[in-house]
C-alpha cells in the first residue's frame, strides 16, 4: 500500500523582480495514514509553502502523491486549515460550515445533522447565525476547523491555524485538535513554529533548514495521549523530545542569521 | 455605557443636523427682506417655496420627474450591470485587462457631459441621448470599483473555497462577487450621483422634456423662483435615492466590518 501522502523531490522558486528566491530544494517526505506530523523551522524556511504545494495550491517541481496519485490541485480529501481570516465573511458560522457540503449537493437532512454535530463539538451552540465579524479569534477558528471537517475529508493541513491565538486559547484548541485527532485519525500535517505545540500534538516531528528549505531532521514522538496535558508537559519524555527539536530549530535559526550577516 | 438612544434622541440629532440648513435659508431670508438681494437675480425663499407650492399642485412637475428619474434609473442599471461585468472580466482576465485598462484610465476623468452634443448628433433629442450619457457616466465608477473588489480578494479565500470544492465557474458568484459586493455598493453610490447630474445636463442640452428642460426653460424665461423650485424637488428626489441606497446597502452588508459603524 502507497503511503497517505509522498512528497517527492519537491523543490520551489518564487519569481520575483531580481531573478527567483528558491523557497525549497529537493524536499522529501512520507506520511502514514494516521500520523500527525508537524514541520517546524526558522521563520521564512518555506514551511507554509511546502503545505500550499500538498494543497494543490501552488505549483512545484517534483512529485505530491496522495495514496499514490499525482496532485495536481486543490481536493475535499485534502482539507486545509489557515491561520487567520480564512472565514468567509459574507456567511454566518452555519453558512461556512455548510459550504462545503452544498458543494457537494448534499441532502437537507443530512446536512442538518452534520452542522449540528460539528456546532456542539466546537461548543458554538447559540452563535449558528452570527458573522465571523462578531466572534472572537479562537471562535473564528474554530469554526474553520468545523468548516474543514464537515467535507469529512481523510487528510488535513493545518497552516500555524492557533498562530494568532493567545496563549490560553491556544492551549484549549490545542487539545481539541488533538481530540479531534485521536476520535476520527485523520492524516495530519500541520506546519507551526511553536515547538511545544508540536510536541504535544504530533507523532513525528519534521526540522526543515532556512531557505531554501529542506528536511533537515526528524524526531519520533511516543507520548500516551491518554494522559492530560499537565502530566505530558511534566513528563522526562515530553521534555527530552522538546529539548531536542529546539536545539535542532535553534542551529538552523542561527545558520540562516549567520547566512544573511554581511 | 452607550446612552440609550429614543425617538426623542433621533429627532434631536436630526434637527442638529439640519441647522445649519435652516440658518443659511433664514438668513437668505433676511437678506432678500431687507432689500439686499434683487429679486429679478435671487428670489427669496419665500417666492421660492410659493412657486414650488404652484409647482407641485400642477401635474407638470410630476410628469418631468418621472421623466427624468426613467431616464437616470434606465442610464444606472444599464451602467452597473456592464460595469460589473467589465470589472470582473478586467480583474480575472490578464488579456481582457491589457486592452480595457488603457480605455478605462484614458476615458475614467473625461467629462462625460462634453460628449452629450455628440449622442444627440447620433441618437437625435431625447431618452436615448440622455440614456446613452447616463450609461456612460456611470459605466465608470462601476467598473473601477469591482474591478478592485474582485483584484483584492485574499487568496486564503479563494484557496479556501476551491478546498471545499467550489468549480472555477462558479468562483465567480460564490467568492468574487461576494467579496466584491461593499465596493460594488461604492461604485453605486458614485453611478447614482453622476446620473442625476448626466440626466439633468443632457436635458438641458438635448431635450424637450424632463426637470433639466424645465430648469433650462425657467432660467430662459427669467422666472427664477420656478427654476429654484424645480431644482429643490430634484434635489429632494436625489437625496432620498440617496438614503434609499444607503439603507438597501446596510440591509446587504451585516456580515461588513462598515456595519458595525452604525448608521
Amino acid at each position: 500500500m502507497p503511503p497517505k501522502i509522498e512528497i517527492r523531490g519537491v523543490s520551489k522558486t518564487y519569481v520575483t523582480g531580481r531573478g527567483g528566491v528558491q523557497a525549497l530544494r529537493g524536499t522529501n517526505l512520507k506520511l502514514d495514514a494516521g500520523e500527525f506530523v508537524s514541520i517546524v523551522g526558522p521563520s521564512g524556511c518555506g514551511k507554509s509553502t511546502l503545505l500550499y504545494i500538498v494543497g494543490g495550491f501552488l505549483e512545484a517541481d517534483g512529485d505530491v502523491l496522495v495514496e499514490g496519485r499525482r496532485v495536481s490541485g486543490p481536493g475535499t480529501e485534502r482539507g486545509v486549515v489557515f491561520q487567520e481570516y480564512a472565514l468567509f465573511p459574507w456567511l454566518t458560522v452555519r453558512g461556512n460550515i455548510v459550504y462545503g457540503l452544498d458543494e457537494k449537493a448534499m441532502a437537507g437532512a443530512e446536512r442538518d445533522a452534520i452542522v449540528a454535530r460539528l456546532i456542539a463539538l466546537i461548543g458554538l451552540e447559540g452563535f449558528e447565525d452570527r458573522f465571523p465579524r462578531e466572534l472572537s479569534g479562537g471562535m473564528k477558528q474554530r469554526v474553520a476547523i468545523a468548516r474543514t471537517l464537515a467535507c469529512d475529508p481523510s487528510i488535513l493541513l493545518l497552516d500555524e491555524p492557533l498562530g494568532a491565538l493567545d496563549a490560553q486559547t491556544r492551549e484549549i484548541m490545542q487539545d481539541e485538535l488533538l481530540r479531534i485527532w485521536v476520535d476520527t485519525r485523520k492524516t495530519v500535517l500541520m506546519v507551526t513554529h511553536d515547538v511545544n505545540e508540536a510536541v504535544y500534538l504530533s507523532n513525528r516531528i519534521c526540522v526543515m533548514s532556512a531557505r531554501p528549505g529542506q528536511i533537515v531532521e526528524e524526531f519520533t514522538v511516543n507520548l500516551d495521549r491518554n494522559k492530560t496535558r499537565e502530566e505530558i508537559f511534566l513528563s522526562d519524555a515530553f521534555n527530552k523530545v522538546r529539548n531536542e527539536v529546539w536545539l535542532s530549530v535553534r542551529r538552523q535559526a542561527l545558520a540562516a542569521a549567520k547566512a544573511d550577516a554581511p | 455605557m452607550r446612552p440609550e438612544r429614543t425617538i426623542a434622541g433621533a429627532a434631536g440629532d436630526a434637527a442638529w443636523r439640519v441647522a445649519p440648513l435652516v440658518m443659511l435659508v433664514a438668513l437668505w431670508q433676511a437678506a432678500s427682506a431687507a432689500g439686499l438681494l434683487n429679486p429679478a437675480f435671487a428670489p427669496s425663499p419665500r417666492a421660492i417655496a410659493l412657486a414650488l407650492l404652484d409647482l407641485l399642485t400642477g401635474g407638470e412637475i410630476g410628469r418631468n420627474l418621472l421623466i427624468t428619474l426613467f431616464r437616470s434609473f434606465t442610464g444606472l442599471a444599464l451602467g452597473a450591470v456592464a460595469g460589473i461585468w467589465l470589472g470582473l472580466m478586467m480583474a480575472r482576465s490578464r488579456v481582457f485587462n491589457a486592452y480595457v485598462a488603457p480605455i478605462v484610465g484614458g476615458t475614467y476623468s473625461l467629462p462625460k457631459s462634453a460628449l452629450i452634443p455628440l449622442f444627440a448628433l447620433w441618437f437625435g433629442i431625447g431618452s436615448t441621448t440622455a440614456i446613452c450619457a447616463v450609461f456612460l457616466a456611470c459605466l465608470l465608477p462601476m467598473v473601477v470599483n469591482t474591478a478592485h473588489g474582485v483584484t483584492t480578494t485574499p487568496r486564503v479565500l479563494t484557496w479556501s473555497a476551491h478546498a471545499l470544492g467550489t468549480r472555477e465557474r462558479k468562483m465567480l458568484t460564490r467568492i468574487y462577487l461576494r467579496h466584491a459586493l461593499p465596493d460594488i455598493f461604492t461604485g453605486l453610490r458614485i453611478a447614482l450621483g453622476f446620473s442625476f447630474v448626466l440626466a439633468i445636463s443632457s436635458e438641458m442640452i438635448a431635450s424637450t422634456s424632463g426637470i433639466g428642460k424645465l430648469v433650462f426653460m425657467y432660467g430662459e424665461n427669467g422666472t427664477y423662483d420656478y427654476m429654484f423650485a424645480a431644482i429643490v424637488c430634484i434635489v429632494i428626489v436625489a437625496f432620498l435615492a440617496d438614503r434609499a441606497l444607503l439603507a438597501i446597502r446596510r440591509q446587504a452588508l451585516r456580515w461588513h466590518e462598515s456595519a458595525a459603524e452604525g448608521s
